[in-house]
């Protein structure tokens, strides 16, 4: 099963939100790829690899297809697919403003 | 003297000696032997054992870091430790050990294409490729048994350090108090290396070039952040300039040219800010974030350790005033285990006291137990049973995103009753100054009535204009709203100082706009007692303290007040 989201994190698939990511990927027994909904099935990536998914270099607005196969498929792809369309905390420098 | 320019990281400047740091120094492979000439199953294991070695190492960094820089800078540690068993890095090296190669040479080999894969992308992702270089020299030195961390936490004092790049994890482990500066051949500002000297204080200036390579260890360095410069064996006239700005800490408390006495306080956002701070001559903290906390972890912090927290800053500042906020969340900082609802307008949403008060009131309950219990502790690590001690100094505690005299009532009573709860258990424990932060435009028109219920008010600049304009501040598009020197803002300001003035609750300022000298006359002028800022910005603010006169101050305010556009309030501070 597929779905195609749009990156609402501003740091795009960068920095925190890449290896939340990853770590969220890891958690269910499922394969999960990721790539740019335009590149078609080449594009695809592991999404559970920090090398691969960084290396997409993915940024804030950009429309990214999600593919997962496997027992926890479907939780998977909720999760995933959540996290990338929430605003998580940015990767700041430290001087969050009060 | 001679002078190199590159990126201005830590606006701070520092004079001290130059010694090279090269980790890769001693990370020079063997030859690499012919395939048939290696076990593959023995390197194999090596490459195991070396893993397991680095994760534990990685964590060591993320744990000390947490401690010293805050929890997150050492978020970046986590993305480290993915790095190192990221799936696709590690079936390539072992398939390559499989080979025949030994496992440092696949090591080496497979993150350097990953080095140039990351340094071909535009933007952030060339920096992530210093995260690999990390991990990758964490994996070598186990390999090649070179232990090279060990120097960057004991250098002698005075030490300017010298490298082609530093990794996330040697900046970390440095020592604020040895290291004068740093300055690199590589590498930008925003990179988690940079982020991290900027949170502990240390000039920085970055991506230098090649020229510095030509400096020799032991050569006089003055770094100097804030014009992004390198002077080698600087003259006696840059020298002052330079140590005169490091020196610059004011100690002393100050007053204005005619006598009224300012508070100059810093924002601290973690437990390694604290020295900083204290060096810069703060007088105390304004603005303690608690968030620090509890982001990034998949649990609350017990009382025992917000408790710890908040007497460490008290023991900083043994004689002055520490405010610390409650917890501040919701809106754009998330915060995992609170499973927050998500918003369509987080900014209007959820957030500050509306949470403690209502579906986190278990957490708000834990944290004013510690604050009070460390109210009672004024610093003193015996815990000294002082609770009667009300005289306003020590402690203070404020709530943020107030907007209904409820919301104080409710958390003025949560604060009574755990004060009931703690006297039943016989725990020590003294009631705080209790304050609002002024932010919504609900609170400047309730001021007077917040002002008679409370001990102070600290207006927070940011989410005012935000509020008072309506404008997103993270919006770009309407930046030009977002200023705090709309006169609608100034009055908003105005009004929060006048209301506090009419009561025996004193009002201050914890916003950027408090922290720039350019406002500072205009602040005094309209009637703020306490002013808190970056630490870095404390002893610019307290010297133009010193040249203020009060009542040019007012009749300054009162033009400002008179304006009708952000531009002629400008124009009237330009000029």
């Amino acid at each position: 099963m597929e779905r195609t989201v749009t990156v609402v994190p501003e740091a795009g698939l960068h920095a925190r939100p890449a290896s939340k990511l990853v770590q969220t990927a890891n958690r269910f027994d499922a394969d999960v790829s990721i790539g740019r909904a335009d590149d078609g099935d080449d594009g695809l990536v592991r999404a559970d690899s920090m090398l691969s998914v960084s290396g997409l270099n993915v940024a804030h607005g950009e429309s990214v297809r999600i593919v997962a196969e496997g027992a926890e498929a479907a939780d998977a792809l909720d999760a995933v697919c959540d996290l990338l369309t929430s605003a998580v905390e940015e990767d700041g420098d430290g001087e969050a403003p009060p | 003297m001679k002078t190199l320019t590159g990126v201005g990281s830590t606006p701070l400047s520092g004079v001290g000696t130059a010694r090279w740091y090269r980790p890769e120094a001693g990370l020079t492979l063997p030859e690499r032997p012919d395939p048939s000439a290696v076990d593959p199953d023995a390197e194999l294991a090596r490459f195991a054992d070396a893993r397991d070695a680095a994760r534990e190492a990685i964590r060591d960094a993320r744990d000390r870091a947490a401690e010293r820089v805050g929890e997150e800078e050492a978020a970046v540690f986590e993305a480290h430790e993915q790095f190192l068993d990221d799936p696709e890095l590690v079936g390539d090296i072992e398939a390559a050990v499989e080979d025949g190669t030994p496992a440092e040479h696949a090591v080496r080999d497979r993150f350097a294409a990953a080095i140039d894969q990351f340094e071909a992308l535009d933007g952030p992702m060339a920096e992530r490729a210093d995260d690999l270089r990390d991990v990758r020299d964490r994996l070598l030195r186990v390999l090649l048994d070179v232990d090279s961390l060990v120097d960057v936490r004991d250098l002698p004092d005075g030490t300017v350090l010298l490298a082609e790049r530093l990794t996330p994890s040697d900046t970390a482990e440095l020592d604020p108090d040895a290291v004068a500066g740093i300055a690199t051949v590589a590498g930008g500002r925003t990179a988690h290396a940079a982020i991290i000297a900027r949170s502990l204080s240390i000039p920085a200036v970055v991506g230098v070039g090649e020229s510095l390579r030509d400096i020799e260890d032991g050569t006089e360095l003055l770094v100097d952040g804030e014009g992004g410069r390198v002077v080698a064996d600087p003259d006696a006239e840059t020298r002052a300039a330079a140590e005169g700005e490091a020196t610059s800490a004011v100690t002393e408390r100050v007053s204005t040219a005619d006598g009224r006495p300012v508070e100059v306080a810093a924002n601290v956002g973690s437990e390694a800010e604290l020295g900083p701070a204290s060096e810069r001559g703060a007088d105390g903290i304004g603005l303690f974030r608690t968030e620090f906390l509890f982001l990034d972890r998949e649990a609350p912090p017990s009382e025992d350790e917000q408790y710890e927290a908040v007497t460490a800053a008290l023991a900083a500042f043994p004689d002055d005033r520490v405010v610390v906020r409650t917890l501040d969340v919701g809106g754009d900082k998330r915060v995992p285990y609170l499973d927050l609802p998500d918003e369509a307008n987080p900014f209007l949403g959820r957030r500050g006291i509306r949470l403690s008060l209502d579906e986190h009131c278990d957490l708000f309950e834990t944290q004013l137990r510690a604050l009070l219990r460390a109210a009672a502790s004024d610093g003193d690590a015996d815990g000294a049973d002082d609770a009667d001690d009300a005289d306003g100094e020590g402690l203070a505690v404020m709530f943020p995103l107030v907007s209904q005299i409820e919301e104080v009532e409710a958390a003025v009573s949560a604060v009574e009753s755990v004060a009931a709860d703690l006297d039943a258990e016989g725990v020590d424990h003294a009631v705080p100054e209790l304050g609002a932060m002024v932010e919504t435009p609900a609170a400047v028109f309730l001021a007077d009535r917040l002002a008679d219920r409370l001990d102070f008010l600290s207006i927070g600049t940011n989410d005012l204009a935000q509020y008072v304009m309506a404008a997103d501040r993270e919006n770009d598009g309407v930046a030009a709203y977002h200023d705090p020197l709309h006169p609608a803002v100034l009055r908003a300001i105005d009004r929060t100082a006048s209301a506090a003035e009419e009561t025996d609750a004193w009002v201050g300022m914890c916003g950027e706009m408090a922290g720039d000298p350019a406002f500072t006359e205009l602040l005094v002028g309209l009637g703020l007692d306490e002013l808190s800022m970056s630490a870095v910005t404390v002893p610019a603010v307290k010297e133009r303290v010193r040249e203020v006169d009060s009542a040019d101050a007012r009749d300054l305010a009162e033009r400002a007040l008179a304006c009708e556009t952000r531009a002629e309030v400008r124009e009237l501070l330009d000029g």
